[in-house]
């Protein structure tokens, strides 16, 4: 009885939690591409922007979510994050128009 | 007659003495403050920096100007008077200076539909600018950064789903209330702003319009704008300026617009500017919306947002604890720059030891 009680409770629950992801399909799609997209686009605009050190953008842009890859092309000015699975790159334009995710 | 030639060089004096002061490349001095109440101001805003725990308040620059004259200035952690520093939402208000100018060019009136020059809002035909100015546009926009990334609207905007055309991904939202009536802070009101600009001013004109209108004539030389990938200003989030250059849009705000002889920003915008939206209910935000500045007047019964500073104080303001504060009735302008992440840094606070250091009282 407990047993089928326990079972039926974690089927609501299972159908509860679906029915979430469902509605939330297109927040969580892109969930996963926050920390790379924001880690390299806030590093490029510290660096070629402000026009501050490497070490210090580092820890400007830390967040609690780590990321797995960085990489940084000085001469290009083009920085590559990847993290939770997706990658991003920002690259500086000009003195103007400053840093800008790539599509 | 000798005793008039005598006159005439005194009565230039006086009127030398009495001109107003304005920066040209440089920021003219003014008298250096010292005393115990420079000291509590420097004791709250410079606190020593843990750059491993980023706790506590990180002020970056603090900058006072008084009769246009730069009186205190002190920069911290790596940023230095030639640092562009991102302004975050105080590109809100810059955005809100630039379309000062295209008003004083007579290209559009407040109460024109934003469908007129950003077509993707014709499913809200009763969307005013003016609307969007006081961010009432009605959209059901989920201002959050960092707390509620999942559905932040904000996040997926400048990172995410929007970041190609923040306009139309703010356009794209459904309405949670019609325009003009309720208040709720939003980003994607104000690139809805940015891109009907793109229309106001002709897209020959635009990419160059915050520079061509109101940089250069202000003397700032070294600003960035960021645009997303459709051509259109970050209007909420992505201006850079020195601390010293950002002061110069205060002292334009200060004098109602005015820029030594020319009227750069009608007077009338300012006003339009500095005039609370009517249908603000006190604790929907940290201070009184006007039009895309933050003003220091009471809601309701409630306490003005900031006690200790003058009633007449606006500004605006930026995440992570960046500010440009404008005090007209104590002919003071203060930027503040800085890397807050725990929200403990209280305008109030600073702006209390600020009066105090600087206008010689505390007022109620």
């Amino acid at each position: 009885m407990k047993r089928k009680v326990l079972l039926s409770l974690a089927s609501v629950l299972l159908v509860a939690l679906f029915g979430w992801v469902w509605l939330e399909r297109v927040a969580l799609q892109a969930f996963p591409d926050i920390i790379s997209a924001y880690t390299a686009k806030e590093y490029c605009s510290c660096r070629y922007v402000m026009q501050q050190p490497a070490d210090y953008c580092r820890g400007y842009v830390k967040q609690s979510v780590p990321v797995r890859d960085f990489f940084e092309a000085v001469e290009a000015r083009r920085v590559t994050v990847s993290g939770l699975g997706r990658s991003h790159s920002a690259r500086w334009i000009g003195e103007r128009q400053g840093c800008r995710l790539e599509p | 007659m000798s005793r008039r030639w005598l006159l005439l060089p005194l009565l230039l004096l006086t009127l030398t003495a009495r001109a107003e002061d304005w920066p040209s490349e440089q920021w003219p001095t003014g008298p250096t403050t010292t005393g115990p109440a420079l000291e509590a101001l420097e004791q709250y805003a410079f606190t020593q920096r843990d750059e491993s725990t980023r706790e506590g308040i990180r002020t970056d620059a603090l900058l006072v100007i008084q009769d246009g004259r730069l009186v205190y200035e002190r920069y911290a952690g790596p940023t230095t008077a030639q640092t562009p520093h991102l302004t975050w939402s105080i590109s809100k208000s810059l955005l809100a200076t630039i379309f000062g100018v295209a008003y004083g060019e007579r290209l559009f009136a407040l109460d024109d539909p934003a469908a007129k020059y950003y077509p993707p809002l014709q499913r809200h035909p009763d969307m005013t600018l003016a609307d969007l100015f006081h961010w009432t546009s009605g959209l059901d926009w989920q201002e959050d950064y960092e707390y509620a990334p999942l559905n932040s609207s904000v996040v997926a905007m400048l990172y995410t789903r929007g970041r190609h055309d923040m306009a139309a991904f703010a356009a794209a939202h459904e309405s949670f209330n019609p325009p003009g009536q309720v208040f709720r802070y939003s980003s994607g009101d104000s690139n809805l702003l940015a891109a009907a600009l793109k229309t106001i001013v002709g897209p020959a004109r635009y990419a160059d319009y915050p520079w061509t209108s109101l940089f250069e004539p202000l003397g700032i030389r070294h600003a960035t704008w960021e645009t997303d990938a459709s051509g259109t200003l970050v209007g909420s989030s992505y201006a850079y300026l020195t601390a010293q250059d950002l002061a110069r849009v205060g002292l334009l705000m200060q004098r109602d617009g005015r820029w030594g002889d020319r009227q750069l920003v009608p007077k009338d915008w300012i006003a339009f500017n500095r005039e609370p939206f009517a249908g603000f209910q006190a604790g929907q935000d940290e201070a009184v919306p006007g039009g895309h500045w933050w003003l220091n007047r009471s809601a309701g019964s409630t306490l003005r947002p900031w006690p200790d500073a003058p009633p007449d104080t606006f500004a605006a303001l930026g995440h992570w604890g960046q500010a440009l504060y404008i005090i007209p009735s104590a002919r003071l302008v203060i930027v503040r720059y800085g890397d807050d992440r725990d929200g403990s840094y209280r305008h109030n606070e600073l702006l209390k030891r600020a009066m105090a250091a600087f206008a010689g009282a505390v007022r109620p």
